[in-house]
């Protein structure tokens, strides 16, 4: 079980909701998607590889077969999936602290939501109804979602600067270069492996480390 | 269609999970359910990381299966209810558009995806790819609100542009004070060896998580390519 996959971190809510209330929180989820202006708070975080909200009817849990039963339920249900960076407690605490009134907005008609502040109650929610994933995978363990951005700009100006000094002489390539590197300042960054990749791989690596230990005699 | 985003699509599917006990089960699950089964074959079978089988998947950014048993409870005085069936939860981010995707999942992992959903109901009338991809949009969800806090370029792409900038990076680090000359040699060397359009090689590895064994096709001193 592991809800890590290096630097992004997965994370699955599952809320009931009265089925008139779905319909507001739609629109708002409509307007939201119409004006960016709504999500610039998420933005601004910056630590959200993709994250989504799904709005799931009682009726619309799949049946695709005659000998399942239907379900028969009484609520709507909203599923929210997160691939974020750093810990569980760092994303709650600032989706707490720096966006309460666009958290609020999108699940304030939620059964029982008791609002992002104060956080004690907020992370009792969140955690009440988290599902954890049973498989994470992540292309890019080692980048978090400013590096794929700054990776995209970094790419994007060494591309055109290589085109650019192509028939340079040396002076002039440094002069170039040199606003280069100006330019890019907060895109060049090395990378490197999470402390905990993930917590199977966590325990595969404390596993061979008794083993090996084992075999050297050592014991722990 | 709010599962898009530019070319980033948002895929939320909940196959039902069989009742009972399967026939065929894996070695040491005699007697478990198909639940058992599938979290069996997702935590103890499927390795991770750059091992998952979601590497082999192309253009996949990130994905996640996870286990519905029931919905939450909120407390008195709130309705007490329960599912009937357990879901196996597919969450998946990914380049490009639902269909071919499928394809690609299936064609690179199509094992793997049998051992999974054959304890999920309707799946025994999945016969090949075009079935397989029927039987995924029965049990897809319409994402409500998608938000793509990355890129969507081809994680080709993506891999490529992080080496680059991980290679970058180290170069601008120890050519701090070269002469102009000295600078642009080392520039020339640095291009020779990045390849910065080569997005084949050299670049990072879908899934690696250490450095040291994240670049494909690294040029080595005398040694050809790794």
């Amino acid at each position: 079980m592991s809800n890590i996959a290096g630097k992004a971190y997965a994370m699955n809510v599952i809320t009931p909701m009265r089925w008139y209330t779905a319909w507001i929180t739609r629109l708002i989820f409509f307007v939201a998607s119409k004006r960016p202006a709504t999500t610039i708070g998420l933005i601004t975080l910056s630590l959200i590889h993709y994250a989504r909200w799904v709005i799931i009817e009682a009726n619309q849990f799949p049946h695709v077969n005659d000998d399942q039963p239907k379900e028969e339920l009484k609520y709507t249900y909203m599923m929210f999936f997160s691939n974020f960076n750093g810990s569980w407690d760092q994303y709650v605490d600032s989706f707490s602290s720096a966006i309460p009134d666009g958290l609020d907005l999108f699940w304030k008609l939620n059964i029982r939501y008791p609002k992002s502040v104060p956080m004690l109650p907020f992370h009792k929610y969140i955690t009440s109804n988290q599902i954890w994933s049973d498989h994470y995978y992540n292309a890019y363990p080692m980048a978090a979602s400013n590096d794929v951005k700054s990776a995209k700009k970094v790419s994007g100006a060494l591309a055109a600067f290589i085109a650019d000094t192509k028939n340079s002489g040396a002076d002039e390539f440094q002069q170039k270069y040199n606003k280069l590197v100006l330019g890019l300042q907060h895109d060049v960054s090395a990378m490197g492996p999470n402390p905990i990749v993930s917590l199977s791989a966590w325990a595969v690596e404390k596993r061979l480390v008794e083993e090996s230990m084992a075999a050297a005699g050592g014991g722990l | 269609m709010a599962n898009q985003s530019g070319n980033a699509y948002a895929l939320t599917a909940l196959f039902p999970i069989l009742h009972g006990v399967p026939t065929k089960c894996p070695e040491g699950m005699e007697g478990q359910t198909h639940t058992a089964c599938v979290r069996h074959l997702l935590q103890d079978v499927l390795r991770v990381s750059e091992d998952s089988p979601m590497a082999r998947v192309p253009d996949t950014y990130l994905s996640r299966f996870c286990i519905l048993l029931d919905v939450p409870y909120q407390g008195a005085p709130t309705v007490l209810e329960h599912l009937k069936s357990n879901y196996l939860v597919f969450e998946v981010n990914f380049h490009g558009t639902l269909e071919p995707w499928l394809a690609g999942m299936w064609k690179a992992i199509e094992p793997e995806v049998r051992s999974l959903l054959q304890n999920c109901y309707g799946f025994d009338k999945v016969t090949d790819c075009a079935s397989f991809i029927d039987y995924v949009k029965k049990c897809q969800i319409e994402t409500t609100f998608f938000f793509e806090g990355s890129t969507d370029e081809p994680v080709a792409v993506q891999l490529k542009n992080l080496y680059l900038k991980q290679e970058f990076s180290h170069f601008v680090f120890a050519n701090q004070g070269k002469s102009a000359a000295e600078l642009k040699a080392a520039f020339e060397e640095f291009v020779a060896r990045t390849q910065p359009d080569n997005l084949e090689a050299p670049t990072w590895r879908p899934g690696a998580y250490q450095l040291e064994t994240a670049t494909v096709g690294r040029k080595v001193m005398g040694a050809g390519t790794q």
